[in-house]
């Protein structure tokens, strides 16, 4: 078999610290321990029809194997946990129950995180901006709470660290303000726990040696 | 085997009639022919102890069936798909890619338009909704134009019928009533070949069927549209 080829930024604007969603399926792929070759594309070039080819919405990342392409990097991870053992349990409940957390990242956490991400960084700087922050926040923190009390005393979602735990860590990455999650210490802790395995150490650093490019012209400083 | 129990509401605002997540997996099971029941919860018991214990995020639907307890209609849909016929291809990298694009309507599609309805919907009275809502209309269409020249004159996303289209186009479906549900013709169809579905059809009756209370109380101002958008329809 070849290696799996999967499509990321040679610079993206996160300044490396493995946000953009590339990171989901490296980490994925550490886990299981396959190897992986990366297609790197320039900031800009993923809206461009050799990429649209691979993700009709010109993002990243892209996954290929013998023949098949792959893009949503749930889809990816999801289908990485088929393909090798490691990334949910064998028992069938079990499994279903991984995939249920994957899907609650994705469709009830991730919106959350990600319209305070756009609250912050793209309409930040709007007349309405802070009037509307205290909205954005509850709803966040609604859910925050809700999954606070799921997690308990756990150190994973459901039993061992499986798929769900690794999207959902990567999810709460996007909290942007440190002192939001530390009103949850549990979770805090989850996050803390998800970045010391191994398999995400490697993948950060491997996400980090590629980004070997500059940004595009006229980017802001 | 015992039926698959499901939960549902037994009331909900006028605007959600026919949007609420258990029809994706009523859709679901339709499709595959596989019979269930429903438990209704009133509004606002979604939100207390014993539904949180099946779903933490106070959410319908859940799934039951023979000791197993999931939430999540993707995951539901997706569980059902590899449970019975109908919903993924036979051949591997076929369902894959039917799983990419569940994926991609609930996590690329969904997030922009969930968006336009707390705009539209659930801040509609508050001042920033309005200024906000071209950068969100902006978003979505983003969105539209790409998934339309993907679709193109195809029937479905990706050959068949599958899990991918239902909830693309259950996703679809919530830009009803918005000048964004015309904007391209293709998707217009598309939608339109989903619902005329006889498992569509018989999902959405039975949801419908389901809203059997009075509101509550302090919700009471929600059961029906407001008079000047009942009259545009």
């Amino acid at each position: 078999m070849t290696k799996p080829l999967i499509t990321a930024y040679n610079w993206a604007p996160d300044e490396g610290r493995g946000l953009v969603r590339d990171m989901r399926v490296r980490w994925a792929l550490e886990e299981v321990g396959q190897p992986y070759d990366v297609r790197y594309l320039n900031w800009g070039e993923q809206k461009e029809p050799a990429h649209r080819a691979r993700n009709p919405f010109g993002q990243v990342p892209a996954y290929e194997e013998d023949g098949l392409t792959l893009f949503e990097s749930g889809a990816i991870v999801l289908h990485i946990a088929e393909r090798w053992p490691g990334l949910w349990p064998n028992d069938p409940a079990g499994r279903a129950r991984a995939i249920e957390w994957m899907f609650a990242a994705l469709n009830t956490v991730e919106p959350v995180v990600w319209d305070q991400v756009i609250a912050r960084v793209i309409d930040g700087k709007e007349s309405w901006a802070s009037d509307r922050w205290p909205s954005v926040l509850e709803r966040l923190r609604a859910r925050l709470g809700e999954l606070s009390q799921a997690l308990g005393d756990n150190d994973w979602l459901d039993g061992e660290f499986s798929a769900g735990d690794l999207l959902m860590v990567q999810v709460l990455r996007h909290v942007g303000d440190p002192a939001i999650l530390a009103d949850y210490p549990n979770l805090k802790d989850y996050v803390a726990r998800g970045m010391t395995r191994p398999a995400f150490k490697r993948a950060l650093e491997a996400l980090q040696a590629g980004q070997t490019g500059q940004p595009p012209a006229g980017w802001p400083q | 085997m015992t039926k698959p129990v499901i939960t549902a509401f037994d009331w909900v605002p006028w605007f959600a009639k026919g949007q609420v997540r258990d029809l994706r997996v009523r859709w679901a099971l339709e499709e595959v022919g596989q019979d269930y029941e429903v438990r209704y919860l009133p509004q606002g018991t979604q939100k207390q102890p014993p539904h949180r214990m099946l779903q933490p995020f106070g959410q319908v639907p859940t799934y039951e069936l023979d000791g197993l307890a999931l939430f999540e209609s993707g995951a539901i849909v997706l569980h059902i798909g590899e449970a019975h016929g109908g919903l993924l291809p036979g051949d591997a990298d076929g369902r894959a890619r039917a799983i990419e694009w569940m994926f991609a309507a609930l996590n690329t599609v969904e997030p922009p338009i969930s968006d336009y309805a707390i705009a539209t919907l659930f801040e509609d009275h508050e001042p920033w909704s309005k200024p906000r809502l071209p950068s969100i209309v902006a978003r979505i269409s983003e969105r539209l134009d790409e998934l339309s020249r993907h679709l193109g004159e195809s029937e479905w996303l990706d050959g068949g019928f599958s899990g991918g289209d239902l909830l693309m186009i259950a996703v679809l479906r919530q830009l009803k009533g918005t000048p964004l549900e015309a904007a391209h013709a293709n998707l217009a169809a598309y939608v339109a070949r989903g619902e005329a579905r006889p498992a569509f059809r018989r999902a959405l009756a039975a949801q419908l069927a389901g809203f059997t209370a009075k509101p509550p109380p302090e919700y009471a101002f929600l059961d029906q549209p407001p008079a000047r958008q009942g009259e545009s329809k």
